[in-house]
């Protein structure tokens, strides 16, 4: 009888060792397997069902960019276009479709079976009805877009260039990543170029074809699928980026002055405040991506091709504005359909008034004159005609809000010099919005912050004088003189001088000395308060790296100011040169912006009361960021401020620095003559930087075969301004021309003008009995004559 | 001669004759239908069942294929069964040389395409008519029992130098089905020699070595590998680190394979779904290559865990029919013919849970196809014929070594 059961044998130990090998590879498995199907199978599950949602997203509205009166800056503007799909251009689409419906009609199993050239026969059975379906298309495109089939052809010819242009570029770049991974020999082998996006993607051939259009393409889109596609392609379109204002100039100097009124055709108003838009970067993408799926699903994030605000607000309040997406997703298996509604982006106002804006930047344009070097600026370095670049801010004292922020050359007006090639240093980093990024020198008119800071610290009595002896240290005539201790004033000083009129007349030697006394400690900390050294929080801040340090934003400025650690480090020797220079603006110790100007004078103005400027309504709380801060009191003595006012209120009268000065043939002209307005004002002429960027050679080229020119001087003038039945002022006016020297005979009659702007816009009254100025009206009522219809900025996404 | 010593020559002759009758009866007529070799056959059954069924879910037209395949597999693992195994044996070596002969043959270049159709820039295939086969699928059973016929009554690869010659055997076939392409027919072979080795005694040390000595010289082969290849491999490494630049690259079909096996759960999705995730996910190979990914999608974990659970059941049913046995011959192919199902079970359902690289392998009785089916169908034929004949022998058991034998 055999025995049945095995035998304990060796060669049973070995199976049993195999079998146990077996059995531990499946537990391996298994392992695996519980790792994929229960502890991830619900999220994979997510994705596995991704396939069965046909997603449609929804386009979304920017939300608009409207001025203090609600006139639009910016806006959506919603339109269609139509997309081929570039295989159906270039006729891959017809092979490839004419191979599917033959597998399909074959059947998986005899496609499989039949070989390259039965294949390709039962493919050309399908040709000619998609060669009709294309036709038919052509025909379309033809008749909706009121185009000739040449005008079509070449189109689609342009259109397949571009692409062919950027494949070859992008295949290159693909090789040359075989190369690196494979070698050279065996990357010729295995090297085959994959399609790059743009062969895959549908491109435009009708671009902004109205709702009827749309609306038969959609319907021709059923009937002719996957061969084009009706685009969203609205459009972010600047209703001021051209329009014309009519400029009264019997009010300019005389060498300008004329009986017939100026239209002056700008381009760009406020472009630098509402900013621009460009194509989304793959850092926006990768930053925020759009999400349709799951709970981190977010529809206001980006996609390749996105619109994205570049600068100004529209980059600043981007999160605003953008809006989401809304979304439609049927699923394919059920039917069941979710829908997500597009949520519009937000309105944005802005503290601007745009119309008083484009008055401003009407006066400083060079068709005007005020802005370009005239002989009455006696500017010796640089030539008559020479266009100045400008800033100018007007801001309401009592809001801190900001009127007007102009910065010229436009970027508008820049692109259109850049491309006729002229005046290459006057467009010189007009990407830069002057008043809230530029800095500068403050020059004299800083004088009254340190009168009203020297006065708090008792380091001046108002009683006293400080006489002028023309040089501050007596046996030094060469070293720190007063502007007037000059030949040309035959070596004049101002003698002994009370606080106003020092301030009335500019004098040095007074503010030298009360720099001198304040020490640059307490004079920087002093001017700190005044907002000095820290961005003024306007609104149009960028973080541009993600840590929120001044260093790394972008879009205002806070300027220089020197800290205690590096006044510790000076020494004192150094120290007193750097107070002393500082009394009157100079030196290493502090730059400025124009607004910070503004702003701070706007603080003396509401007797010591500091606030921040402000661009963005501050109403509008829902907007990050905009939330209006409350007012610092400084704690100024009063009668500092008093005097400062004072003292600037007599530098626009007689016989103060911004009252008059004397033109080129000799003749005294007044700065100002505005009626039924009181003034307060203070000039400043600030040592400028060498100026580079200028062509002095003359070849017509900007290069470094170009010399520096040394020696210039920015022009400024900050002023305050009410009505003549009040003391108080409303409206706070800094001016400042780069490299134009004189800062009352320059800027000045700039601030004249701006003066005059806001009368005419109705901030200020105008007496009855005041000689009528030419009719001017306001650029935006009725609708400005402009030069051509506004021109569209960017499709928006 | 005397007449004592003629008598004694005849008795002596009719002994021996009737000794030697007495054992070719025992040969020929000891076919035992009870055998553990039927567990075999019930789980490749099964495994059958369930491949025509995960077929069924996207591709109803060709699970009808499947299933007469199935019938002529069936049929053609009956008629193995019928003869001795020892036909088998004694046809090793013309089955070995007709199968080298063909793959020579599928690579030849100016052979018709009529004939030898390239796939994928594959040739593999010769074409029948009505159906393809791959020579490849046949060599497997071919090397198992070559192999089994070099080792049966050999005591030389106890040392490891006469482990030289069957790893020479097993890289002729192997370096042919290599060159076809065909990485994971390839790679089937040498687990199937490292069991048949094992089964039949070769030191484990010696063995151990091997291993260590191929595993370290692995990445030296990486740089000739074809480019698809090192593109799989290096699929598997981005996957590994959790790098998913390549999903939509090469890394594809691992990552749609592992998500569509994952949202399969505990118990699977169903058959509706399963075929609306397959169809409208594209998953390549869906039916072939990558069927586990259906199984698991459809019936979820408890459906992989039941695949498993039938394979182990084939390779108990082989075991325990090569521990009944003591042919040497018996036992060692149908050790190798267990071995070569699991291992390509295992190489297939591994790379698709995303724990090896992607390689064109079928998974055994599953998978959609012909070849495959017919020849795994031929392995379990040979386990049922070694099963039903248990042979038993009046001489010492085979492969009963001691430490001492062939130092």
């Amino acid at each position: 009888m055999r025995d049945d059961r095995p035998d304990s044998s060796f060669f049973h130990r070995r199976l049993l060792l195999l079998g146990g090998l077996m059995g531990a590879m499946v537990l391996m498995l298994g392992a695996q397997l519980g790792r994929l199907t229960i502890a991830e199978g619900d999220a994979r599950l997510d994705r596995a069902e991704r396939a069965l949602k046909r997603s449609t997203i929804l386009p979304t509205h920017r939300g608009r960019i409207l001025d203090r009166r609600g006139r639009v800056l910016a806006h959506d503007d919603p339109g269609y276009g139509v997309a081929v799909r570039y295989g159906v251009i270039t006729g891959t689409w017809l092979d490839e479709t004419a191979r599917r419906r033959a597998a399909s009609e074959a059947g998986r199993g005899a496609w499989a079976e039949m070989d390259e050239a039965q294949r390709r026969e039962a493919a050309m059975r399908h040709r000619p009805e998609l060669e009709a379906m294309r036709g038919r298309l052509y025909r379309a495109l033809c008749e909706h877009g009121g185009i000739d089939e040449v005008e079509l052809a070449r189109r689609l010819a342009l259109i397949m260039e571009r692409v062919e242009r950027t494949a070859e570029h992008v295949r290159e770049r693909q090789r040359e990543a075989v190369v690196a991974r494979y070698g050279e020999e065996e990357a010729a082998r295995v090297y085959r170029p994959e399609p790059i996006a743009e062969e895959r993607a549908a491109h435009p051939v009708l671009e902004r074809v109205d709702d009827d259009v749309a609306f038969s393409m959609r319907a021709l889109e059923l009937e002719l699928p996957g061969m084009f596609e009706v685009t969203d392609a609205r459009r972010r379109v600047n209703p001021w980026l051209q329009c014309t204002v009519r400029v009264d100039r019997r009010s300019l100097p005389s060498g300008l002055a004329a009986e017939a009124p100026l239209d002056v055709v700008l381009a760009g108003v406020a472009d630098h405040v509402v900013g621009s838009m460009r194509r989304s970067y793959a850092e926006d993408v990768e930053r925020r991506p759009l999400r349709e799926d799951g709970p981190d699903r977010d529809l206001a994030g980006y996609r390749d091709g996105d619109l994205v605000g570049a600068s100004g607000v529209e980059c600043a309040y981007e999160a605003h504005l953008r809006g989401a997406r809304g979304l439609v997703r049927r699923r394919v298996d059920s039917g069941e359909t979710e829908r997500v509604p597009a949520a519009p982006g937000g309105d944005l106002r802005v503290t601007l008034d745009v119309a008083l804006q484009a008055r401003v930047q009407a006066v400083l344009s060079p068709q005007v004159g005020l802005a370009v070097v005239q002989p009455f600026h006696q500017n010796a370095l640089l030539p008559v005609g020479w266009p100045l670049r400008c800033a100018a801010v007007v801001l309401e004292i009592e809001s801190g809000e900001v009127l007007a922020l102009v910065s010229t050359p436009t970027r508008a007006e820049a692109r259109v010099a850049e491309e006729a090639g002229t005046a290459p240093a006057w467009v010189h980093d007009a990407w830069i919005n002057r008043p809230a990024e530029a800095i500068y020198p403050p020059g004299s008119i800083i004088k009254p912050l340190v009168l009203a800071a020297a006065v708090t610290e008792g380091a001046l009595d108002l009683d006293q004088t400080i006489e002028c002896t023309g040089h501050y240290f007596p046996d030094e005539p060469d070293h720190l003189r007063c502007w007037i201790y000059r030949p040309h004033y035959d070596f004049m000083t101002h003698g002994p001088l009370h606080a106003e009129d020092a301030l009335a007349r500019s004098c040095n030697i007074f503010f030298y000395t009360l720099g001198d006394r304040l020490g640059l400690a307490r004079l920087t900390d002093w001017l700190r308060r005044f907002g000095l050294g820290a961005a003024p929080g306007l609104g149009l801040a960028v973080d541009m790296s993600g840590a929120p340090t001044g260093a790394a934003r972008a879009g205002e400025s806070g300027g220089f100011l020197m800290g205690s650690e590096e006044i510790a480090r000076l020494g004192s020797g150094p120290q007193r040169s750097a107070a002393i220079s500082l009394g009157i603006g100079q030196g290493p110790a502090v730059t400025w912006t124009a607004v910070q100007a503004a702003n701070a004078y706007a603080a003396l103005a509401r007797g010591g009361v500091w606030r921040p400027a402000t661009l963005v309504d501050s109403s509008a709380s829902s907007i990050e960021g905009a939330a209006p801060s409350a007012p610092v009191d400084l704690a100024l003595d009063r009668r500092g401020v008093r005097a400062a006012l004072e003292g600037l209120r007599r530098a626009v009268r007689d016989g103060g620095t911004g009252h008059h000065f004397m033109n080129d043939a000799g003749a005294r002209e007044e700065i100002f003559d505005v009626e039924g307005v009181t003034l307060w004002g203070k000039t400043g002429t600030a040592q400028a930087p060498p100026l580079r960027g200028a062509d002095t050679n003359a070849d017509g080229e900007i290069d470094a075969d170009d010399e520096a020119i040394m020696g210039l001087d920015h022009a400024w003038f900050v002023g305050l301004v009410g009505p003549a039945d009040t003391s108080l002022p409303m409206f706070a006016i800094a001016v400042i021309v780069e490299y134009a020297g004189s800062g009352g005979r320059v800027a000045g009659p700039v601030a004249n003008q701006i003066v005059h702007a806001l009368q005419d816009e109705g901030y200020l009254p105008v007496p009855a009995e005041s000689p009528a100025r030419t009719e001017s009206p306001p650029p935006h009522e009725p609708a400005p004559p402009t030069t051509s219809p506004p021109a569209p900025e960017e499709p928006a996404g | 001669m005397s007449y004592s010593a003629q008598a004694l020559r005849r008795q002596t002759l009719t002994a021996s004759a009737s000794v030697s009758t007495t054992a070719r009866a025992l040969h020929k007529r000891r076919v035992e239908l009870r055998t553990p070799a039927w567990l075999a056959v019930a789980g490749a059954l099964g495994l059958s069942v369930m491949g025509v069924a995960a077929i069924a879910t996207t591709e109803p037209a060709l699970a009808t294929r499947q299933i007469a395949f199935l019938c002529v597999s069936l049929l053609a693992a009956a008629v193995v069964t019928l003869p001795h195994f020892r036909m088998l044996q004694r046809l090793s070596v013309p089955l070995m040389l007709a199968v080298l002969a063909l793959l020579v043959f599928v690579m030849i270049p100016f052979v018709p395409e009529a004939i030898v159709r390239p796939r994928n820039g594959a040739r593999r295939w010769i074409s029948l008519g009505v159906t393809d086969f791959q020579p490849s699928e046949l060599a497997k059973i071919a090397y198992i029992i070559a192999l089994a016929s070099y080792l049966r009554y050999r005591k030389n690869y106890r040392r490891f130098l006469g482990l030289l010659l069957p790893l020479a055997l097993t890289f002729v076939p192997m370096a042919l089905v290599l060159v076809e392409p065909d990485l994971g027919t390839a790679l089937l072979f040498l687990p199937t020699l490292f069991a048949m080795l094992v089964a039949a005694g070769a030191k484990l040390r010696h063995l151990a070595l091997i291993v260590v000595i191929g595993l370290a010289s692995a990445p030296a082969l990486y740089p000739i590998l074809q480019t698809h290849q090192r593109n799989r491999i290096d699929a598997l490494y981005y996957q590994i680190i959790g790098d998913d630049r390549h999903v939509q690259g090469i890394g594809l079909q691992g990552d749609k394979a592992m998500m569509l096996a994952g949202a399969g759960g505990l118990t699977g999705v169903g058959r509706a779904k399963s075929a609306d995730l397959l169809h409208h996910n594209r998953l390549p190979e869906e039916q072939n290559d990558m069927v586990f990914a259906v199984v698991c999608c459809r019936w979820g974990a408890l459906g992989a865990l039941l695949q498993w659970g039938l394979h182990l059941a084939i390779t108990a049913g082989g075991l325990l029919a090569a521990a009944r046995t003591r042919d040497p011959f018996g036992r060692l192919v149908v050790v190798g013919a267990v071995a070569a199902l699991f291992a390509q079970m295992a190489i297939n359902t591994g790379m698709t849970l995303g724990l090896m690289p992607i390689t064109g392998l079928t998974l055994p009785f599953v998978s959609a196809g012909g070849s495959s089916l017919l020849t795994a169908w031929l392995m379990i034929g040979v386990v049922l014929n070694v099963g039903m004949r248990p042979s038993q022998y009046l001489a010492p058991e085979p492969f009963d070594w001691t430490s001492r034998d062939a130092e």
